[in-house]
């Protein structure tokens, strides 16, 4: 019992990082119809900023967080005029390619400049984790748990609360009727694509310490992220957090109960099971549904 | 001078010519009607105006400012609210918060768009009860309503209207039209679009007629209802008295 919930309490943690880069794909859906390919390398280019901040520049931990934040934040600027932008008027396929294209651009952009040598981060406290009864409750898992939550509170407070949070939901549900409102429309964009280039960044500065840092990380992160928001529903702010939760949940019980070097296929399991069985996803409507 | 003039204005999607050389002007407090056969070219005169699409020839005035190509958040800044065809309405949004997004063209407190919405609601009483309801749930009828109550909420000098009766029943039609009236009265104008020309007639001033993307005929509503020429080609009128 004690050894579930463990792996429940890994899993989750897990998960969590899953589901913050799984919300990236599923704002940029909502805002533009068109899904970002490259939403896993923000996460490596994250992990990656903590590298050179913290490890190349010797800075100290939270002043990394912030500068990899800030540059995230920029970056994510950056990718919506140079990758979406030009594109805005095309149909889905055109903007999906230029993604792609984006996301090969920044791997080999990172390898070219940093190698293929994994880097190893510590974590983002020093304090050893909390031990309840058999229960070891590892201090960065516990971080990635608390700060997940705490994003997706905030972020669903942004959303219902505030007049720009309703903003971007209308922009997401009817551009032109936006525009014709005189809300401005691209940039409701530019804000979804630097909010969801930071929320891939927090993602990796999050996993960095319990993963590798290397080229690999964006597309090992992406797949089950992308796995994830299909799981939940694509487009659906729920969904994606629990579809996230669900795929750390499960590979880290398959790892343990089932088979270690299957544990990236567990994902893609539940994923194809979804995909035949319940398409539409946890909280997707089927599209007859739809007013 | 007229509120809003268009001088010769050309249009087209892609390969397709929508205008051909209209002409047109509405002056400040009327309401003028837009009428034509379905591909007349009516929607397009109001994209062209909002600036959904841009005129590929002529000149569009605004208050003697041309306006013509000038993106649609800018328009709307400028007092021209356009309630497209299909009401539009923000599916995932409730009714109270289509409202407010009605006011995203001016610069408004937060004390102030909560007075100008329940104006709206006074306005439409009917829209009440479903204030917290999300848009997707209300009836056609509701969802007209609510689609004027947010254009409304821009506080428009010139109000674009497009085929408000279209898919409505009887009493709701005349429902539209006592608003469109009251609307007139506290001061906007009104260009409306209408395939049901009968209705669009009984309450404006002036009438032009679209046919195949140019202007065929223009006149007050009683010259064009009565002639039985026009109204058997371009208003779907038959040539049988009307009763």
């Amino acid at each position: 019992m004690s050894i579930a919930l463990q792996l429940l309490f890994t899993g989750i943690g897990i998960g969590a990082v899953y589901a913050l880069v799984a919300l990236g794909f599923v704002l940029i859906y909502r805002a533009t119809n068109v899904v970002n390919f490259a939403q896993g390398q923000f996460a490596m280019l994250g992990a990656f900023g903590m590298v050179i901040t913290t490890e190349g520049l010797g800075l100290p931990y939270w002043l990394g967080i912030l500068l990899t934040l800030a540059a995230m934040a920029l970056f994510g600027a950056l990718f919506n005029l140079g990758v979406y932008y030009p594109l805005r008027h095309r149909s889905f396929l055109p903007v999906v390619i230029s993604t792609i294209g984006a996301s090969i651009l920044l791997t080999n952009g990172v390898l070219a400049t940093y190698g293929p040598e994994p880097a190893t981060l510590p974590g983002l406290t020093d304090l050893p984790g909390l031990n309840f009864g058999g229960l070891f409750l590892d201090s960065q898992y516990l971080a990635i748990i608390a700060i997940t939550l705490v994003l997706v509170v905030l972020q669903y407070l942004f959303f219902e609360r505030t007049l720009l949070g309703k903003k971007l939901q209308a922009t997401s549900q009817d551009k032109e009727m936006a525009s014709l409102l005189g809300i401005p429309v691209a940039g409701m964009i530019m804000l979804t694509f630097v909010y969801s280039a930071v929320l891939g960044g927090i993602a990796g500065i999050l996993v960095a310490p319990i993963l590798f840092v290397s080229v690999g990380l964006g597309a090992q992160i992406a797949l089950k992220a992308f796995a994830a928001s299909i799981i939940g529903g694509f487009g659906d702010i729920p969904g994606a957090i629990a579809g996230g939760l669900a795929i750390g949940v499960i590979e880290t019980f398959g790892a343990f109960y089932i088979s270690v070097p299957y544990k990236d296929a567990y994902a893609f399991v539940l994923l194809f099971a979804f995909l035949l069985l319940r398409p539409q996803g946890l909280f997707g409507e089927k599209v007859s549904q739809k007013a | 001078m007229s509120l809003l003039e268009l001088r010769e204005v050309d249009a087209a999607y892609g390969a397709v010519q929508a205008l051909r050389g209209v002409s047109l002007s509405v002056a400040r407090g009327e309401i003028v009607a837009l009428l034509g056969a379905n591909g007349a070219g009516k929607s397009t005169t109001l994209r062209a105006i909002s600036g959904l699409l841009r005129p590929a020839g002529g000149t569009i005035l605004f208050d003697g400012q041309p306006i013509g190509g000038l993106h649609p958040e800018r328009v709307v800044r400028l007092g021209i609210a356009h309630v497209p065809e299909g009401r539009r309405v923000f599916p995932g949004l409730s009714v109270r918060e289509n409202i407010l997004l009605g006011a995203s063209n001016r610069r408004a407190s937060r004390a102030e768009m909560a007075q100008d919405a329940s104006a709206m609601f006074a306005l439409f009483p009917d829209l009440v009860r479903f204030a917290d309801a999300p848009g997707w749930t209300l009836s056609g009828g509701q969802q007209q309503m609510l689609a004027l109550a947010r254009g409304l909420m821009a506080k428009p000098t010139l109000l674009l209207l497009d085929e408000p009766s279209l898919g409505l029943a009887p009493l709701i039609v005349q429902q539209v039209f006592r608003i469109i009236r009251q609307i007139r009265e506290t001061g906007t104008t009104v260009l409306l679009v209408e395939q049901n020309a009968r209705v669009a007639l009984s309450i404006a001033d002036r009438g032009y007629v679209l046919e195949t993307g140019r202007l065929a005929v223009s006149g007050a509503p009683a010259e064009l209802w009565n002639n039985e020429e026009v109204r058997a080609a371009y208003l779907g009128g038959r040539v049988a008295k009307a009763g």
